[in-house]
């Protein structure tokens, strides 16, 4: 029991050890006078520090009234400051569909314009590496998916600006009740 | 948490019941968490600021926050760590934006049971300890207030101060260290 315990005393007096190291303090405490002395220093300082107390309180029922005078009229939108806001990338998201939708109204006009030519010089010119069949089945499934994508677009592209104007307007309230206080 | 003061047979409704109702708009529940928590959001609040009406306005800045922002709380954290997180922000705020306007020597009124010159006496004596508390740097301030007014753990100093629990405890060991050699006589005194 000869090895001072300086470096766990403040844990100590915060009743921060766990029990098996409060244990051993403990014991050496028993002991040593120096580590009791040190020990001491710590609970001093404590008290000096606490002889400070605060000088006043607002009756309770007061300040509640203070604080109610100042929250805003109705609970604020659950959509908070941060969370609400629409991330940046959102941004990006209608962007890509638009291009996604002008290439394939691209790919369609391509499409239709090769089968054109298939039929028009009645040999299937492209025949050798893919049916006229194939190409009428792609084609319209070009027209599905291009259609869907521009559906997607203008459902996502309502949403997002629902949510940016939800966002804008809780923006204003909270700027407003900030300017006041 | 049971309130002793309660009548026998009633329980009183713990933090996070308080909580959920005020998170659907119920003002009174809100009011009594406000009241719950005045005294210790208060002492936090002055103990940073040094100043009374300074403090008493962070408080119910922090307040104010706490209640637009009860959307985002979820019960899974501590109420109180939260709430003082809010309480500190509140306050470091306030006193950025407005410095004390009574000095760290305004101090408490006279205790009746004590004659002039003890007044006086304890009045200095607080007076200097107030003075190398208010020296230490923001960082060990801090951690000193919380650790040894609020009487927070470890842990939940760090999770209000989003540092780590071995900052916690470098920094309150620091800011013992330099409050000790600065009130070295009153602690020679006691
Ligand atoms: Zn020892």
């Amino acid at each position: 029991m000869n090895i001072h315990v300086s470096e766990l005393l403040a844990a100590y007096h915060d009743g921060e050890l766990p029990s098996n190291r409060q244990h051993q303090v403990e014991g050496h405490l028993q002991d040593c006078s120096t580590c009791r002395a040190e020990l001491e220093l710590y609970v001093e300082l404590s008290s000096l520090l606490k002889a400070d107390v605060v000088p006043y309180q607002t009756p309770p029922q007061r300040f509640a009234a203070q604080v109610q005078l100042r929250l805003p009229r109705t609970l604020p939108s659950r959509i908070s400051q941060k969370e609400g806001k629409p991330p940046r990338w959102a941004l990006g998201i209608p962007l890509v569909l638009i291009l996604v939708w002008a290439f394939l109204q691209a790919a369609i006009k391509v499409t239709s314009l090769i089968l054109t030519a298939d039929q028009f010089f009645g040999v299937a010119i492209f025949n050798s590496w893919i049916s006229t069949e194939g190409f009428l089945e792609t084609s319209a499934n070009l027209f599905l998916f291009n259609t869907l994508v521009l559906v997607g677009t203008t459902i996502f592209w309502s949403a997002w600006m629902a949510l940016w104007l939800a966002w804008q307007k809780n923006q204003n309230v909270l700027s407003i009740k900030g300017g006041v206080t | 948490m049971m309130n002793l003061t309660s009548p026998p047979g009633t329980v009183e409704m713990d933090d996070h019941a308080l909580i959920a109702c005020a998170q659907q708009g119920d003002r009174q529940a809100f009011t009594e968490l406000v009241t719950r928590h005045q005294d210790s959001i208060v002492s936090l609040t002055y103990r940073m600021c040094g100043d009374f009406r300074l403090a008493e306005d962070a408080a119910q800045e922090a307040f104010v926050r706490v209640w637009q922002n009860l959307h985002s709380y979820k019960p899974q954290y501590a109420f109180r760590s939260w709430l003082y997180r809010i309480a500190t922000n509140a306050a470091l705020d306030s006193l950025r934006r407005d410095r004390p306007t009574t000095d760290l020597d305004s101090l408490s009124l006279a205790d009746p049971g004590k004659t002039p010159e003890q007044v006086a006496e304890e009045n200095l004596r607080i007076g200097h300890v107030r003075r190398a508390i208010a020296q230490l740097s923001e960082p060990l301030r801090m951690v000193l207030i919380l650790r040894e007014y609020q009487e927070l753990s470890y842990q939940e100093i760090a999770d209000v101060l989003y540092i780590p629990v071995g900052t916690v405890m470098s920094r309150l060991n620091s800011a013992r260290t330099l409050l000790r050699q600065e009130l070295l006589v009153l602690l020679e005194e006691a």
